[in-house]
């Protein structure tokens, strides 16, 4: 267990804690280079951002007094595991008058059980309860 | 009447080109000050805020549920109220008070809060405020580049040239939306020729922008608008929910954002509730911070032409911008849209940030005609350039740009518009011909380009989004074709998505991709011999004047 990054001492990471950073499938971002873009041994897939370094990034932001940031890196984190297409189908369902409260709870379970994304999970639930009161859900 | 001939005069200057109009409060036609601004009050029960303005927690709307539950720090709030707003007032323009203390205060307070302190200020102390409050130490800039045309050969070429100039963001949209990836690209591959570490960013509707952003064509969004009603951020085809789960998909895929505001934009969606224009923006900045966003681009951006025609308008617009700072937000603070036929007018009003200094002076400047704008023209031109680089010489002020020989431009731009022709061809789109690139490094307009076929064009856009084309497709083919340094320099760019440390407030790279952000750049300003000060290096570019007389000329 790593401690808790922090903004002064660790920050920004790839310069004095560049060992933390890995890649979405692993590897070191050194390995990102020109000679093995080349050779196909780095593809777009394993120049992801990893939930791991974005949970580091998080802490960064704790430290430095935004914990609002740093929930947005968490939910970030879990949305690694989402696929492209699919972030942007529940994005676009999250927009006022498009889903009912059954579409967007079903939503959020997706997420808890396909992606372990909680803390989407229950931004979903709460809007969906936001949208009921406030009249935002689809009109039949 | 017999008329004075100096009224007649008068009424045929500029500025009596402009609209203005009086105060209208009860419909939201106000800048600041309005007597139907909510007085500031929090109550907190248990943790959690159940009155805020003066509105009870029963009656919050959704904008104001999440900006009372993710936006306002509820463990300071109560001292951060109790404090009498003239005394914050006071504290911002007073150097022995640091950034720190006041973004605290800030950060615990109730929009009507914050708006009240603002009442309080002139100006000039708002001016102070800034340079002290601005996120990170140094100032920067950012340019647009269209085209009227969407010509991608141009649109390369200007991005290279304003790249070289310094600016450290680069932003363009299109005039056809079906041009978006094409335009994506030429800004990118020009941005990375002129200066390495220049970020980029394509407008576009939400869905699109993100897209292009996760192919790796964009480095960075900003047009992530949010409104300061629930009516008119609904409009605007969003919630506070939406915009939040948004945000967070561009940093799961490591792609730095910025949302977008500004004063007036309720009111001219036909819905400000009766709040004045700076209460409403207070509220969108606190629905940025709720969000967690590291920035917003404001200062009114398009409605500067309605906030302009009323009193205070440039003060309501310098102080959005300070109080973004004052929330710990980076500020890219507008003076990016034509407003006034004045030059006087417009000049003054980009003084109010360029003197202060703010994360980005503007949010776009225009390194193109202003014609050629396809965001509605900006504040200041490509013409403008010899102005901006003479004010900075004349006050020793960092505006973010430096000059550059002619020679130098031109050099960038014909490399850059030599790569587009290179990626086009290895891409399968439409030739580029060397006519296109010849044209493209002399030119001051789309004028002066070939004409392209745009439907074709198009055509081809859509196909290459279809085969799934992405920002390594495009590293490959530059290295492959002797654009080894532009190849290493994108490839850094789609590197820094993995690492995050640009997803921070304020971040910029410099020329060897070192992110510089308020985190690792901290704005210390405590009065003069702090904050940010002109390096001798720094102050011998921004005063160079090719033109100047120097001591062996005399």
């Amino acid at each position: 267990m790593t401690a808790k990054l922090d903004a002064i001492k660790d920050y920004p990471i790839y310069e004095k804690r560049p060992e933390l950073i890995k890649t979405q499938t692993g590897k070191s971002v050194d390995e990102i280079n020109i000679e093995n873009i080349l050779s196909g041994k780095i593809t777009p897939e394993d120049c992801r951002i990893s939930a791991e370094t974005l949970e580091y990034q998080a802490q960064i932001q704790e430290s430095f007094g935004n914990p609002q940031i740093a929930a947005n890196f968490r939910r970030a984190a879990e949305m690694t595991r989402i696929p492209d297409d699919r972030i942007l189908q529940i994005y676009n369902c999250m927009r006022p008058h498009v889903s009912s409260k059954e579409e967007l709870l079903a939503i959020a379970e997706e997420l808890e059980t396909q992606y372990q994304a909680a803390v989407n999970a229950s931004l979903i639930r709460e809007a969906a309860t936001v949208y009921e009161e406030r009249h935002m859900l689809r009109s039949e | 009447m017999k008329r004075s001939k100096r009224f007649e005069k008068l009424e045929q200057m500029p500025i009596n080109k402009d609209g203005f109009a009086y105060e209208w409060e009860e419909v939201g036609l106000v800048c600041m000050e309005s007597p139907f601004d909510p007085k500031p009050s929090l109550k907190i029960e248990n943790g959690v805020i159940v009155e805020m303005d003066g509105k009870e927690r029963k009656d919050f709307d959704s904008l104001d549920k999440f900006i009372a539950d993710y936006g306002i720090d509820v463990s300071y709030a109560e001292e951060a109220m109790a404090m009498d707003s003239l005394e914050i007032a006071r504290m911002l323009v007073d150097i022995h008070v640091p950034r720190e203390k006041i973004v605290k205060i800030c950060c615990a307070s109730s929009p009507a809060k914050v708006t009240e302190i603002m009442n309080h200020l002139n100006v000039v102390e708002m001016m102070m405020a800034q340079m002290k409050m601005r996120a990170r130490k140094r100032p920067a800039n950012q340019a647009h580049a269209t085209n009227l045309d969407d010509n991608p050969v141009l649109l390369c070429a200007d991005a290279a040239e304003e790249a070289t100039r310094g600016f450290a963001e680069l932003e363009t949209t299109c005039a056809l939306a079906r041009y978006a990836p094409l335009n994506a690209i030429a800004l990118m591959l020009g941005a990375q020729t002129g200066r390495a570490g220049t970020l980029n960013q394509c407008s576009m509707e939400e869905a699109t922008e993100l897209e292009l952003g996760m192919r790796g064509f964009t480095s960075y969004a900003e047009t992530l608008s949010v409104y300061g009603t629930e009516t008119v951020l609904i409009d605007g085809g969003d919630t506070a929910y939406s915009k939040a789960f948004l945000a967070s998909a561009y940093a799961s895929r490591g792609i730095k954002i910025r949302f977008t505001s500004g004063t007036g934009s309720e009111v001219l969606m036909g819905s400000a509730e009766g709040r004045s224009m700076l209460y409403l923006e207070v509220r969108c900045l606190f629905l940025t911070k709720a969000c967690g966003v590291q920035g917003i681009q404001n200062g009114s951006i398009n409605a500067i032409p309605l906030v302009a025609a009323l009193p205070n308008g440039f003060r309501a617009m310098a102080a959005e911008c300070l109080i973004a700072s004052m929330l710990n937000i980076e500020v890219a603070s507008g003076n990016d849209t034509a407003f006034t036929h004045s030059d006087f007018r417009r000049g003054s009003k980009l003084m109010m940030q360029f003197m202060p200094g703010t994360d980005f002076v503007t949010s776009g400047y225009g390194g193109i005609p202003n014609f050629d704008n396809v965001f509605a023209g900006s504040n200041e031109d490509c013409d403008d350039y010899d102005d901006w680089y003479t004010l900075q010489r004349d006050m020793k002020v960092d505006g973010g740009i430096v000059p550059v020989k002619e020679e130098d431009a031109l050099a960038a731009r014909n490399k850059a518009a030599r790569i587009i022709q290179c990626v086009f061809a290895e891409l399968g789109l439409p030739e580029i011909t060397d006519e296109e690139v010849e044209a493209a490094t002399y030119a001051y307009s789309y004028k002066d380009m070939p004409p392209r076929n745009k439907a074709e064009d198009m055509k081809a856009a859509t196909t290459m989004m279809d085969k799934g084309t992405n920002g390594f497709d495009i590293v490959r083919i530059l290295y492959e074709n002797g654009f080894e340094e532009v190849a290493h320099r994108l490839m850094e760019m789609l590197k820094q998505r993995v690492i995050g440390d640009y997803l921070h407030t304020s971040a910029i790279f410099d020329e060897e991709f070192r992110v510089i952000s308020a985190v690792n750049d901290r704005n210390d300003y405590m009065g003069p011999g702090t904050g940010y000060r002109l390096s001798d290096e720094r102050w011998a570019r921004l005063k160079e004047k090719y033109s100047a007389l120097k001591p062996k000329d005399i």
